[in-house]
C-alpha cells in the first residue's frame, strides 16, 4: 500500500505547479483554436483508417512483401522525427508545400502513423485471427460497425490519444513545415513558454493537458453510447 | 478500398525514406573534417549522447519495473495513475518541471536551465516511464506465467526466474522501446529547447537553431548532422536486430500462448 | 517422508475452491487426486508447490510446516499438460538447468533417462509433442525434487503416446522412490497410475483408498455391471465364454496385467473371466486367447 502511495505521488507531483492558474479557453485565439481543433480531427480520423486498414491487412496477408512492409511503415519510428523533418522541409520546398496547411498536416500524418500502425497492429495481435475470423462472414460495413469498432474501441481511443498528443507536442515541426503562415495552440503558446508571463503560460499549459483529456473521456463516453445503441439494435 | 488505403499509408512511410535522400542531398558539400573539429557540434554530442542514454535507461528500467509489478500485483489503480503523463504533450510537460524546479516562484531545489540536464532528463522520464509502461505492460500480458510458475518450481533463484522467465519475451519490446525513446529523444527540440542551457545544447536544438538562424541560412551542417545521426541510430536499430535475430526467432516459435 | 495436507481452505470470489481439503500422500506412493473440471485440483497442487498461498491450512513434508516457505525452496516440481521448455534455450540446456550442478553430463545421464540422449541440442520447436514432454520430466526429475506433482500431464497427446507415456512415467517414478501426486479428470489414468486415489469433490476429499478398493466400492470411480439380475463390480472381465471367441474391448482399463472393464458381446450374454492368464491383450487394445 504506502509502496502504491509512493508511486502515485510521485506521478501527480509534477502536476503541482498547474494549481496556481486556472484554465482559460479564451487562452488563444479563435480562429487558431479552430484550426488546432480541425487538425486534430482530420488527423485523428485519418490516422485510425489508414492503421487499421493496414493492420488488417497485414493480420491477413501471406504476401512475400508483408516483412517489407511491415519494416517500411515501422521505420519512422526508429528515425529521429526533426532529422526527417529537415529532409522534408527539402522535398515540400521543391513541391511548394511549405506554408501550406496540407503541408503540415502530411508531416502530422508522418509523424503519427507509425505509432497508431503499432498500436492498431498490438490490438489486432492481442484479439487474434480465430475471433477476428468470426466476422469474416459479414459484408464489410456490417463487420465494421457490429464487431470492429466495438472490439477496437479501446485501441481506437488510444491512437487517438497519441495522435493529440504528439499534434500539440509540435512547436518545431509547424514552425519549419508551417514558415510561420500556419498556426496551432502550440506554436502560439511558445512564445508565451519563452516569455516571462508565468500565468498565462499555466492557463496555455492547462489547455494543452485539458484538450487530449476532454476528448478520451469524450470518446469513452461516446464508444459506451455506441455499443448500448448496438445492443439495444440486436436484442 | 484496402489496397488503396495500403497503397497510401505505404506512400506515407516513403515519405520519410524520401525525406532522407532529400537531407542527403542538403548535406553536400559539406566540409566533414571542419564539421568534426568543430567544438560545438563535439560537446553538443557529448551531452546529447549522455541526455539520451539517462533518460531511455532510466524510463526502460523504471516502466519495465513498474509494468512487472503491476501485472504480478494487481494494482489498477496505480495503472491508471501512470496513463496520467500520456495526456501531458511533452512541451507542457517541460513547462510543469520548469515550474517544478525554477527558483523564481516554484521548488526552486535547483535552478531548472542548468548545465547537467538534470531537469530535460526528469522531464523525459516522467513523459516516457507511462509509454514504456504501456509497451512492456502489453508483453507481461501476454507472457504466459506458467513459465515463471515453471522456474519457480525447477528450484532456480529469483534472479535465474527473472533471466529464463521473463528476460528471453522482454528482449523484442525492450529492443523497440529503447530505439524509439533513442530516436525520439535524441533529436528534439522542444523540450531541450525550455529547459536546456545555451552551451552546449542537444544536438537536435543545436541544429534547428542553426537552420532557421539568418546567420547559418546556406549552411548545410544542421542537414550534416541531422543525417549523421539518422544514420547512426538506425544503424545501431539495424546491427542490434541482426545481433539478436536467431535468438528472437528462436523464442518465436518455440513460445506457448 | 509423508506428505500431508491439513484442512486447506481457499475462497476465489465468493466460491470455496477448496473447503478444508485433508489428505495423506504415504512415501513412494503415486496417490492420484480426481475431480471434474473446476474442483480445485490444479488449485491443489499451486498450494502444495507453493505458487498459491492457501487461506488456512498448511502443507506438511515430514511433519514439518512448508508454510510461507517459497516455491522455489521446495523441493517440489511439477509436470503440467503444457510442457512451458523455455524457448530461448534448446532442449538439454532446459534440463541442465534444472540440473544443481548445471552441468552437461548429467542433463544428457537425464535425457538418457528418457530415452532422448541425441537430442540435447535440439530446438525446442524441433521437438515432437511426445519429446517434448518428455524433455520437461527429465527437467523435473532433473531438479531432485522429493515431491513430483503431476497436473494433467498427459491431456493434449494423442492416446498411442499418452498410454506409453502413462506406464513409462509410472516406471521411472517408481524406481526412483518419488513420492508422487496426480491430478486428473480421467478415472481410467487414474487407475492407471496411482497406488492409491482421492475424489475431490465440493472442495473437499470424499473419498480415499486404493484403486482395487475403490473400483470395487465406489459408483464414483468402479463400473458395475447387471449379470443375470445382480449388480455386480466389473473388476472382472467379462467375456463370451461359449463360443471363446475374441472379444472387442469397449471399455479398457488396464493396471499392467490386471484389468478391468466391462465387455459385451454381440448378442449381450455377459460371462465372468476370472483371470488373464488365457488371454492376452495387444496394443489396440484387442483382447484375446493365448495361443496354446
Amino acid at each position: 500500500m504506502i509502496r502504491q502511495f509512493f508511486i502515485v505521488c510521485l506521478v501527480l507531483f509534477p502536476f503541482i505547479g498547474l494549481f496556481r492558474a486556472s484554465p482559460d479557453f479564451q487562452a488563444s485565439s479563435q480562429e487558431t483554436m479552430l484550426q488546432t481543433i480541425g487538425l486534430i480531427f482530420v488527423l485523428a480520423l485519418v490516422n485510425v483508417w489508414l492503421a487499421f486498414t493496414l493492420a488488417w491487412w497485414l493480420m491477413w496477408t501471406e504476401s512475400r512483401l508483408k516483412p517489407w512492409v511491415e519494416w517500411l511503415v515501422f521505420l519512422p519510428l526508429f528515425i529521429p522525427l526533426l532529422a526527417s523533418l529537415f529532409g522534408m522541409y527539402l522535398v515540400f520546398a521543391e513541391v511548394g508545400l511549405i506554408g501550406s496547411r496540407i503541408g503540415v498536416g502530411l508531416a502530422l500524418l508522418m509523424a503519427t502513423l507509425p505509432y497508431s500502425i503499432r498500436l492498431a497492429y498490438n490490438g489486432m495481435y492481442v484479439i487474434g485471427r480465430p475471433m477476428l475470423e468470426q466476422s469474416l462472414g459479414l459484408p464489410p460495413f456490417k463487420r465494421i460497425l457490429y464487431v470492429l469498432i466495438p472490439l477496437f474501441s479501446g485501441s481506437i481511443r488510444t491512437i487517438i490519444l497519441f495522435t493529440t498528443v504528439i499534434l500539440l507536442s509540435q512547436f518545431a515541426l509547424v514552425q519549419l513545415i508551417g514558415a510561420g503562415l500556419v498556426s496551432t495552440v502550440t506554436t502560439d503558446f511558445y512564445q508565451t513558454y519563452a516569455g516571462n508571463d508565468r500565468s498565462r503560460a499555466l492557463t496555455n499549459t492547462w489547455m494543452l493537458i485539458l484538450l487530449p483529456l476532454i476528448l478520451y473521456i469524450g470518446l469513452g463516453g461516446l464508444s459506451t453510447w455506441f455499443v448500448r445503441r448496438l445492443k439495444g439494435r440486436l436484442s | 478500398m484496402l489496397s488503396a488505403s495500403v497503397l497510401l499509408t505505404i506512400a506515407v512511410s516513403l515519405l520519410s525514406v524520401v525525406s532522407l535522400l532529400f537531407l542527403a542531398q542538403g548535406a553536400r558539400g559539406t566540409d566533414w573534417m571542419t564539421l568534426w573539429m568543430d567544438e560545438t557540434w563535439r560537446d553538443s554530442l557529448g551531452i546529447t549522447l549522455y541526455v539520451v542514454l539517462a533518460s531511455t535507461c532510466m524510463s526502460l528500467l523504471i516502466g519495465t519495473w513498474l509494468a512487472r509489478t503491476v501485472s504480478f500485483r494487481q494494482w489498477p489503480f496505480v495503472s491508471r495513475v501512470l496513463r496520467l503523463p500520456m495526456f501531458v504533450p511533452h512541451i507542457a510537460a517541460a513547462y510543469l518541471f520548469l515550474i517544478l524546479f525554477s527558483g523564481q516562484s516554484g521548488g526552486g531545489w535547483f535552478d531548472a536551465n542548468e548545465p547537467h540536464y538534470v531537469t530535460v532528463i526528469l522531464t523525459y522520464v516522467w513523459k516516457e516511464v507511462p509509454f514504456v509502461f504501456l509497451m512492456m505492460g502489453v508483453t507481461y500480458e501476454q507472457v504466459n506465467q506458467g513459465y515463471r510458475d515453471m522456474a519457480r518450481t525447477l528450484q532456480l533463484s529469483p534472479v535465474q526466474q527473472f533471466r529464463h522467465a521473463e528476460l528471453p519475451f522482454l528482449i523484442k519490446p525492450l529492443l523497440d522501446t529503447f530505439w524509439i525513446l533513442t530516436a525520439f529523444i535524441s533529436f528534439a527540440y522542444e523540450v531541450p529547447s525550455l529547459l536546456g542551457v545555451t552551451y552546449p545544447k542537444l544536438l537536435g536544438v543545436l541544429a534547428y537553431d542553426r537552420l532557421s538562424t539568418g546567420l547559418y541560412l546556406e549552411s548545410s551542417e544542421p542537414y550534416a548532422v541531422a543525417l549523421v545521426w539518422t544514420v547512426f541510430v538506425t544503424g545501431g536499430v539495424v546491427v542490434s536486430y541482426m545481433a539478436t535475430h536467431r535468438l528472437r526467432r528462436r523464442i518465436e516459435r518455440g513460445v506457448r500462448r | 517422508m509423508t506428505l500431508r495436507l491439513v484442512q486447506l481452505h481457499k475462497r476465489f470470489g465468493k466460491t470455496d475452491v477448496l473447503d478444508g481439503v485433508d489428505l495423506v500422500v504415504e512415501p513412494n506412493e503415486i496417490h492420484a487426486v480426481i475431480g471434474v473440471s473446476g474442483s480445485g485440483k490444479s488449485t491443489l497442487l499451486r498450494i502444495i508447490s507453493g505458487l498459491t498461498a492457501a487461506d488456512r491450512g498448511d502443507v506438511y513434508w515430514r511433519d514439518v510446516p512448508l508454510g510461507n516457505l517459497p516455491a522455489h525452496k521446495r523441493n517440489i516440481t511439477i509436470l503440467s499438460q503444457s510442457t512451458l521448455l523455455f524457448p530461448h534455450l534448446t532442449a538439454g540446456e532446459n534440463v541442465a538447468l534444472a540440473c544443481p550442478r548445471k552441468n552437461r553430463e548429467e542433463a544428457e545421464r537425464w535425457l538418457e533417462t528418457v530415452h532422448l540422449k541425441d537430442r540435447y541440442d535440439a530446438e525446442v520447436h524441433e521437438l515432437s509433442g511426445g519429446e517434448q514432454q518428455r524433455v520437461s520430466l527429465a527437467r523435473a526429475l532433473a531438479a531432485r525434487p522429493e515431491v513430483l506433482l503431476l497436473d494433467e500431464p498427459f491431456t493434449n497427446l494423442d492416446p498411442r503416446l499418452k498410454y506409453e507415456l502413462q506406464r513409462f512415467i509410472r516406471d521411472l517414478v517408481k524406481e526412483l522412490n518419488l513420492t508422487t501426486i496426480l491430478v486428473t479428470h480421467d478415472r481410467e489414468e487414474a487407475m492407471l497410475m496411482a497406488d492409491r486415489l482421492s475424489l475431490l469433490k465440493d472442495g473437499k476429499v470424499s473419498q480415499t483408498g486404493t484403486t482395487d478398493q475403490l473400483y470395487e466400492t465406489s459408483s464414483d470411480f468402479g463400473e458395475f455391471v447387471t449379470v443375470k439380475g445382480r449388480s455386480l463390480p466389473a473388476t472382472r472381465v467379462i467375456v463370451n465364454e461359449t463360443s471363446g471367441d475374441p472379444v472387442v474391448l469397449k471399455r479398457k482399463l488396464f493396471r499392467f496385467g490386471q484389468l478391468f472393464g466391462e465387455y459385451q458381446d454381440a448378442d449381450g450374454t455377459y460371462l465372468i473371466l476370472p483371470s488373464l492368464e488365457r488371454y492376452e491383450v495387444d496394443e489396440t487394445y484387442y483382447i484375446k486367447k493365448k495361443e496354446e
